[in-house]
């Protein structure tokens, strides 16, 4: 089955909805990208295209494979359009009382077979899952951004979540060539579980003077093997993803090692996000995140 | 790097033949000086030459160094178990075993044989190196120069200004890391853990307290901090290179200097230290002990 064909429909067509779209329009699957904005789904439909466009430039795919990945793709904005799907990948802003009347929703359109994944960074899994009827079919599946680059995909089960979902989980992310890692639903899962403390750890050394953001970034990534420093990470982030991340991990986990430190709340106040405005610890020329 | 011209610090008193130590000699001799190694006995001092062998081997393996440069690096390096053969270093370099006590006597012995001008140095991760220094005749020679491990690879060195660390010599030891290829210093305070290891430390502790209440499994967690972030290595085979005992020597020293229980070492790794479970170097850790493992 790892192989087969499936239908995949993507709800939201932001960031990680498009990301997700390519991962499995290239993967061969038939894809449709939902979202309930047109301008939005335009805007995502078109980074899908411009990311293949750039995959045959950089000789990653032929134009023939190019072709057939933007074939794969259908948008809309009307959710009866998702009723073949097979897996439902939901990734829409961290809200949860949408994400669960998402998934309500769809209920009634697809086959009580199909999959539901959830992409949440930060909400509980089984919250999600509460919003459908069969809350045995909802898996957290976490992907990482830039989705169609990055291997990693964070898998979570909620408190009802059932075997068959968890497996057939793990079976179709392998077929997208991505790494599945089984973990728990617990706020911020491993990645950002780890990742919150370990940024506010480094603006606050930054904020207490023990070096100036050029020595941290280049001390840190020379001593452990890091691809860059911390504050050159928060710049590609953006600090209002940050700030958000880390609120929703504190107001759940109440340790104060997630609770942003006052310099995140200055930089966002300033319109210092990072790359995305040109300026965040550093100054950029550029404004655009992944090159061309 | 000229090796044809005399370096500053052109004779380095090394004292230790570790992991750490050995690093640090290739490192030094790699350099153009040449290092006097102290062991306590015969047999360290083999092991010692051993693992030097072993990195620069690898190092003409990947093609990054002739095997002239192999040679002379390792002819650079001579060994001893007489204390008095540190007589004219030029730089007295520690790196032996994370006792205050062992250091401080070593030191002393060593800082009469050299003389009061001699600059003493520090590989310490876990000790003050202003404490070191209080009991050394010039405090003002003294400073931290801290490797990471393996230190042939590491490209970061903390040169740790401690509270009576003179000016000039912080000046010099910028100078002499930049004659170390491939390396960058940062200048660090006195702190726990200087700066990185007051970064790393609590983030170790906090992924094995996870890891015992049950998060993911050992190759799931370094997997997706891998994956994730891009990392050379995940947290777990991180601590297994380290080795356990010494990780928990210096979180445990992080804790007692701060009274932050950030450093408070986890229940788990105290019990696998007293299981005898060291990481990497016995074969038993997070991950060495794996099935299939590596």
């Amino acid at each position: 089955m790892s192989h087969s064909r499936k239908t995949v429909a993507v709800v939201g067509a932001g960031t990680m909805g498009s990301g997700i779209a390519t991962v499995m329009a290239r993967a061969g699957h038939t894809t449709i990208l939902f979202d309930i904005d047109e301008a939005g789904l335009r805007r995502g439909v078109d980074t899908v295209h411009g990311f293949f466009d750039n995959s045959v430039r950089k000789g990653k795919l032929s134009a023939g494979q190019a072709s057939a990945a933007k074939a794969a793709l259908k948008g809309t904005t009307s959710l009866a359009d998702l009723a073949s799907s097979e897996v439902v990948v939901e990734a829409v802003f961290e809200n949860l009382d949408l994400k669960k009347e998402i998934f309500g929703q769809l209920d009634e359109i697809v086959s009580e077979s199909a999959l539901f994944h959830t992409n949440t960074s930060t909400l509980s899994v089984t919250g999600i899952a509460s919003g459908s009827r069969i809350p045995g079919r909802v898996v957290g599946t976490h992907y990482c951004n830039p989705a169609p680059l990055m291997k990693l995909v964070e898998v979570a089960d909620g408190r009802h979540t059932a075997d068959w979902a968890h497996r057939a989980t793990l079976e179709f992310l392998g077929s997208l060539g991505k790494t599945g890692v089984v973990t728990k639903d617990r706020p911020g899962f491993i990645v950002n579980r780890f990742l919150i403390p370990w940024e506010n750890s480094c603006i606050r050394a930054l904020e207490a003077g023990l070096g100036t953001k050029e020595a941290i970034d280049s001390a840190v990534p020379g001593a452990l093997g890091h691809p860059m420093g911390p504050f050159r990470l928060l710049d590609i982030v953006g600090m209002d993803i940050h700030q958000q991340v880390a609120t929703r991990l504190y107001e759940q986990l109440r340790d104060p090692r997630f609770f942003p430190p006052p310099m995140v709340e200055r930089m966002v106040a300033a319109g210092d996000l990072g790359r995305k405005t040109g300026r965040g610890f550093y100054e950029y020329g550029d404004t655009r995140l992944f090159g061309s | 790097m000229n090796t044809s011209s005399v370096p500053d610090l052109a004779t380095i008193g090394l004292l230790g033949f570790g992991t750490m130590g050995a690093g640090i000699a290739q490192v030094m001799a790699a350099s153009g000086r040449r290092v006097v190694v102290l062991e306590t006995d015969r047999a360290r001092l083999d092991e010692g030459f051993a693992l030097v062998g072993a990195s620069l081997d690898a190092g003409v393996t990947r093609g990054r160094l002739s095997e002239n440069a192999r040679t002379s690096a390792l002819a650079r390096i001579t060994g001893t178990t007489e204390i008095r053969d540190l007589a004219g270093v030029e730089a007295v370099l520690e790196s032996v075993t994370e006792n205050g006590e062992l250091k401080k006597a070593l030191l002393t012995r060593v800082a009469a044989l050299v003389g009061e001008k001699i600059p003493i140095l520090t590989n310490t991760s876990a000790l003050s190196v202003t404490d070191l220094a209080a009991g050394l005749p010039n405090p003002a020679r003294v400073a931290g120069l801290h490797f990471f491990n393996p230190a042939p690879a590491m490209r970061t060195v903390e040169i740790v200004r401690a509270l009576h660390t003179g000016e000039d010599l912080v000046d010099r030891l910028f100078a002499l890391v930049e004659t170390l290829d491939g390396k960058d210093a940062v200048l660090v305070k006195d702190r726990p853990g200087f700066l990185v290891n007051a970064l790393l430390m609590p983030y170790l502790n906090d992924v094995v307290q996870e890891y015992d209440d049950g998060l993911a499994s050992a190759e799931d967690l370094d997997a997706a901090l891998r994956l994730g972030l891009g990392y050379k290595s995940g947290p777990l085979e991180m601590l297994d290179m380290i080795g356990l005992d010494v990780h928990l020597h210096a979180t445990e020293a992080a804790y007692r200097a701060t009274l932050d229980p950030r450093y408070a070492p986890p229940p788990l790794l105290r019990r696998m230290v007293a299981a005898g479970m060291l990481g990497a170097k016995n074969g038993q850790g997070f991950r060495t002990g794996e099935e299939g493992g590596r």
